[in-house]
């Protein structure tokens, strides 16, 4: 950054243009130098997580499963594990050799033949004999194991036959359980031995041919949009008539508007908790004047039946957002010339006919802001649900992110969850699409 | 403007407050409540003869409440002055500089900030998962980048924009270098818009559910959202200290929100409205 402007200095005329040149240039390139922190957080934060994201969602990705916790596309073996079990197993196959006699003992020995086998297969490869050497020194003097010393890769075929040779030594130990000493010894050690293998776990759109024909991702799919299309558009209609109604001259704005903006303001998380214990189904103040108006028939359907649910949901969603609504709204009114509506007076127009044809249209371009962000805010939506439903019951208010949250956490299963979640980051993407189309560039314009 | 308010007016008025605030006055009215008297038929009565603050004592000594409150304000607070200095640069240049790719830019500030949480949670999970960084400050500041500073960025140029062109030309005819230009005569001007910014920003950090409650979710480094959605008794929910905690938490809010309101609602809609 080298601000290059020294009008102090006197300068020859005919370097004028050049010094002007110059000048353009330093401000383009300090304007480069100031964007580029936040550029850079927001492409390393935001950005490189989404195609990362959809990256994960390709492979079968378990955080609870040692083999399968890492994005794989080769084999290896980790040799931690490895050898954190071979030289055991080995030893405990030797012990059950002395102690048996027989036909056992010559399975036993077929065995521990072909482990051995497998083993110096495995060290066939020079760097990888090297790493073993590495490996098993420090294991030997219990030092720790750096991760890029653990894991070799490995040729496809062997890899392949090192699984089977393993796989095939606990069945075979399973089959001798009566005759051996200490049998769950042997295939304890001889499965974990067999988590040392690393296979590719790249499935590629497997998670998404999965989703896409399972209808617990589609009854999501249908939950969020009902969900948004329901309240946003109840939001719309009321936050409308708040805004027009109180788009006047009265006493006590600044208490309305600090009413309008406490809703907004508190965490939606506490709110949904608030919400939940006025729903309650035994004690819950909201429930029981529900009931008695006859809305539902007992009061413990608030939380309980599906359509209660999701009702509930909806309304506590209207109650937190509505007031937000009106004040985008009326923001937009108040740009409104009031002249127009004099002229229009004046013309002998009607209230609603000056509604339709002066509100509506100079309110466009603030309708079609408030309902994209608000559209985009109902279609993420988690907290709420999460909290006061938690996507039940029987998963009627069970909403994608809620779904995709579930799948990644509860399940641990981050590959199919990382699907959902950029299922999710399409949707999203085709409503705002849909959205700019109507608003035009008018919401990145310069002035 | 000019239409005059009439009697029915400040009826459907009164009304309108009452229906927005009527959950809070519930919950404040059951959280002085003996929890006796938060079952059963006494529940449906707002008012009780045993006002008591025992579920207010039982907040801070049954529970990490005070961790929790200590834990969302760190985090808030490190999040909105990293985030607002980071992006009053960014807003700075694209509000006032020349340069190629603008429009561009703030496209991406926009469609960032428009991105659903869930898409980037399983990375920055795993990351800070293999950084150590799970149930840390850090752990949650990071993260939060992703949608504090598409917002301050997207604030800050719509402020950056009030300011008088004039007065820079003014500067730089002095001979004020562009960030000599920045400190002494844009930043003043500035403040109020990123003052409203930072509220803005707070309240969006403070309030955040998702990201605190996967990454941080030792009771240690919880926040507030995720402390009270986490209350649980040993039988039931224990709602004298959910109603009592929510007070709590609500009644910083209000005081905010009065003493800045214009402010908030000049900032929620300096994007939104098209003059």
């Amino acid at each position: 950054m080298k601000p290059n402007l020294m009008p102090n200095h006197p300068k020859p005329i005919n370097a004028k243009t050049k010094t002007k040149n110059k000048k353009k240039l330093s401000e383009r390139s300090l304007g480069y130098f100031l964007i580029a922190p936040a550029m850079i957080l927001i492409f390393v934060i935001a950005i490189w997580p989404v195609f990362q994201s959809f990256y994960y969602s390709m492979f079968d990705l378990r955080l609870n499963n040692p083999g399968k916790s890492e994005a794989h596309t080769s084999y290896s073996v980790n040799l931690q594990t490895y050898l954190d079990n071979y030289p055991f197993l080995m030893n405990t196959l030797d012990e059950e050799i002395g102690e048996a006699s027989g036909k056992t003992k010559e399975e036993l020995e077929a065995i521990q033949a072909d482990l051995e086998k497998i083993d110096s297969e495995l060290q066939k490869d020079s760097e990888l004999k090297e790493k073993y050497k590495q490996v098993d020194e420090k294991l030997m003097v219990m030092k720790p194991v750096s991760e890029d010393l653990a894991v070799a890769e490995l040729d496809k075929d062997v890899a392949l036959d090192l699984e089977k040779t393993v796989d095939e030594t606990t069945d075979r130990v399973r089959e001798l359980k009566g005759e051996l000493k200490n049998p769950d010894d042997v295939i304890g050690l001889s499965s974990s031995l067999s988590d040392s293998v690393i296979t590719p776990n790249f499935i590629g759109l497997k998670h998404y041919k999965e989703n896409l024909s399972d209808g617990r991702m589609w009854k999501a799919i249908s939950n969020t949009t009902v969900f948004t299309v329901i309240s946003v558009f109840i939001e719309l209609v009321i936050g409308l008539a708040i805004a027009i109604l109180i788009n006047k001259a009265f006493f006590g704005r600044g208490l309305v508007r600090a009413t309008i903006l406490i809703p907004w303001a508190i965490p939606t998380a506490v709110s949904a908790f608030m919400w939940k214990y006025l729903y309650d189904g035994q004690n819950g103040i909201v429930a029981k004047a529900f009931e008695s108006i006859g809305l539902f028939d007992r009061m413990t359907d608030l939380l309980t039946s599906s359509n209660g649910a999701m009702f509930s949901v909806i309304f506590a969603d209207v109650w937190k957002t509505t007031p937000y609504m009106a004040l985008l709204l009326l923001a937009g009114l108040q740009t409104i010339p009031s002249s127009l509506y004099e002229a229009a007076a004046i013309d002998g127009a009607s209230k609603w006919k000056q509604f339709l044809k002066i509100t509506l249209p100079l309110l466009k371009s603030s309708i079609l802001v408030a309902l994209l962000f608000r559209t985009l805010d109902a279609f993420r939506v988690f907290d709420l649900i999460y909290v006061l439903t938690g996507g039940g019951p029987a998963n009627s208010t069970e909403t994608i992110s809620i779904l995709a949250y579930k799948v990644m956490f509860a399940q641990t299963n981050f590959g199919e969850g990382s699907a959902l979640s950029v299922i999710v980051f399409i949707c999203v993407a085709i409503i705002s699409m849909i959205y700019i189309k109507f608003l035009g560039r008018d919401l990145l314009n310069d002035k | 403007m000019n239409k005059k308010a009439g009697p029915m007016f400040y009826v459907f008025l009164a009304l309108f407050v009452f229906l927005v605030m009527f959950p809070f006055l519930w919950v404040l009215a059951s959280s002085i409540k003996p929890v006796a008297e938060l079952f059963g038929d006494r529940a449906f009565i707002p008012f009780t003869d045993n006002m008591t603050l025992e579920n207010y004592e039982s907040v801070f000594v049954n529970y990490p409440f005070l961790k929790y409150l200590w834990n969302s304000l760190v985090v808030s607070t490190i999040t909105t002055v990293y985030a607002v200095l980071v992006a009053s640069f960014a807003a700075y240049a694209i509000a006032r500089l020349k340069f190629k790719g603008k429009t561009f830019i703030l496209g991406l500030v926009l469609s960032v900030s428009m991105f659903p949480q869930i898409a980037t949670i399983s990375p920055i999970y795993i990351v800070l998962k293999n950084l150590g960084l799970t149930n840390s400050y850090l752990g949650l500041i990071i993260p939060y980048t992703t949608f504090t500073l598409p917002l301050s960025i997207w604030l800050l140029v719509t402020f950056f924009r009030k300011i008088p062109f004039d007065l820079e030309e003014a500067a730089k005819m002095d001979g004020a270098s562009l960030m000599q230009t920045y400190w002494r005569v844009i930043l003043p001007l500035a403040i109020p818009g990123i003052f409203t910014t930072a509220i803005l920003v707070f309240i969006s950090a403070w309030n955040e559910f998702l990201f605190a409650l996967t990454i941080n979710t030792d009771d240690a480094y919880k926040t507030v959202p995720v402390g009270i959605a986490m209350f649980e008794g040993q039988f039931t929910i224990p709602w004298g200290e959910v109603t009592a905690a929510t007070v709590i938490v609500t009644v910083p809010l209000v005081i905010m929100v009065l003493a800045f309101q214009r402010k908030i609602v000049s900032g929620l809609t300096s994007g939104a409205v098209k003059e």
